[in-house]
């Protein structure tokens, strides 16, 4: 018999999932199609490789206890992750023999996430893609700075090795000084901890816990691909890069993940209206952000945000009454400092502030993760 | 006249919306719904809210530009997501009238979630149902 689902955990499933060690990466909460109480073991030939973002899918063959051959979907991480891990188009081949642990989908397809790959005719472990941060200097690098000692929030100098800030210390907005247990993407352990998060409306909240429970798949970010306006653009796998246009006194924050959107901030003292040419008050994912410097801090007032996206991972509501007020302290070369002050009084009862930080990913570019490059 | 103003309005806004209803992932009431409200002899068959949420009030039109009903003592209870619009209005004879609207909020997850229910005035009644355009 060469297919088996695995319906008692066993111990044996156990300890290959802890030696895969995979910290997920994903564009979207793997929970939410997913079901990690239904784990699978999978074993068959490689159909196909489809080598797209925003996730790899291995198809393959599989025969079930009745001898039908079947063909499985197998969803893994982006080509991005995979490449980081080892990976590449070729690592695996239609013809190819492999066992694949992992979990089934929820609505009982023919798919699972692959949470390990072997592969049969040697046996080697294939999937072993880590994504946690890389270790921090072991002294911190001082701050770069511009010639007037502003610091640089982008790349260390003219022409200096590329760069870009990833890996959040914190990847879904609580309230500073909240400690709740959530995944990666904001998906909460205990669903009781759901009005400790920040001090939602009734409304906001019974709408946070129905999000919550549905293991956020409706999160229009994983269905349709939407902009990760907002605090999520630095809550994502794939980071952000500061371009610094000092001659016109702006910045564009360039957004790994999602469809690899920008953003512009203007320290040029122009109001929240007006920006672009033509929309005025037209609400926009990314709202308006005009700056200044507050000493070596850049603090950020955005307004003018539209509703049609989840400004964080987890799918805490907002409305266009959203004001979010941004500062970022480049603390030392490595690290970003991020708070945020959220003011809604459609969906908060007070102010609230998140902080967290990002670390310098030195010598690379910025992924480039285009969502919509696999959707229809 | 007034049926035909309602249609008419109702071709404009299917032309500038087309078919596609926009995503909406705030307040889950606010925005334009477009339905019936069924066996209504004075205002008619069909009927257009405009709901917005101001952070304490959820405010609106119902047939704005037809009737030009404003909403009153709007409620939303996310405790089933049961709603509750009143309106005073006038018959064609010109006299009072206040419409009660009792609802729950249907597929909330989905941009084109709707609203379903009852309403009633001083003397008729009938179901009322209406999706998010």
């Amino acid at each position: 018999m060469r297919f088996r689902l695995v319906r008692v955990f066993a111990p044996a499933l156990a300890v290959s999932v802890l030696a895969a060690a995979v910290t997920v990466a994903a564009h979207h909460e793997i929970l939410a199609k997913f079901d990690d109480k239904k784990p699978l073991t999978l074993t068959g030939v490689v159909t196909l490789v489809d080598w797209r973002n925003p996730h790899v899918h291995v198809f393959m063959d599989v025969r079930d206890q009745k001898s039908q051959m079947l063909n499985w979907a197998i969803e893994l991480e982006s080509p991005i992750d995979l490449q980081r891990g080892g990976w590449n188009k070729d690592s695996l081949k239609p013809g190819d023999s492999i066992t694949v642990e992992g979990m089934a989908a929820r609505n009982g397809s023919r798919q699972a996430w692959g949470k390990s790959v072997v592969l049969g005719n040697t046996g080697r472990r294939i999937l072993t893609a880590s994504f946690a941060a890389p270790p921090p200097p072991l002294s911190p690098r001082p701050t770069p700075r511009w010639p007037d000692r502003q610091p640089r929030l982008g790349a260390a100098a003219a022409g200096a090795a590329p760069g870009y800030w990833a890996y959040p210390s914190s990847t879904a907005l609580v309230e500073n000084g909240v400690n709740v247990p959530m995944s990666t993407y904001g998906l909460l352990q205990n669903i009781a901890d759901a009005s400790k998060v920040a001090p939602l409306q009734p409304w906001a909240r019974a709408l946070y816990i129905e999000r919550q429970r549905r293991f956020l798949q409706d999160d229009p970010m994983y269905l349709n691909c939407k902009p990760p306006g907002g605090p999520r653009q630095f809550e994502l796998p794939y980071g952000v890069q500061f371009v610094e246009d000092r001659e016109h006194q702006r910045i564009f924050v360039l957004i790994g993940s999602g469809n690899s959107n920008y953003r512009i901030i203007y320290s040029d003292g122009r109001g929240q209206k007006g920006q672009v040419g033509g929309d005025d008050d037209n609400p926009l994912y990314y709202g308006r952000s005009v700056a200044k410097w507050d000493g070596d801090t850049f603090v950020v007032d955005t307004t003018g945000f539209n509703e049609d996206f989840w400004f964080t991972n987890g799918g805490l509501p907002h409305t266009d009454q959203l004001r979010l007020v941004e500062r970022f302290s480049r603390t030392d070369f490595d690290t970003m400092k991020y708070d945020v002050t959220i003011e809604d009084q459609g969906a908060y009862t007070r102010p609230w502030t998140s902080s967290s930080t990002l670390r310098w990913v030195a010598g690379e570019d910025l992924p480039r993760h285009i969502c919509q490059e696999n959707r229809s | 006249m007034r049926a035909f103003a309602f249609i008419l309005a109702l071709s404009f806004a299917t032309l500038l919306g087309g078919s596609q209803v926009a995503a909406q992932e705030g307040h889950p009431l606010k925005g334009s719904w477009l339905g019936t409200w069924a066996g209504n002899k004075i205002h008619g068959n069909d009927v257009l809210v405009v709901l917005n949420w101001d952070g304490k009030n959820i405010t609106g039109m119902i047939n704005p530009g037809t009737d030009n009903m404003a909403v009153k003592n709007a409620t939303l209870n996310p405790d089933g997501w049961v709603v509750h619009l009143e309106a005073d209005a006038k018959d064609k004879s010109g006299a009072a009238l206040t419409y009660v609207i009792d609802g729950k909020i249907e597929d909330l997850r989905l941009p084109n979630r709707s609203i379903t229910g009852t309403w009633k005035n001083q003397r008729e009644s009938g179901v009322f149902k209406v999706g998010r355009q």
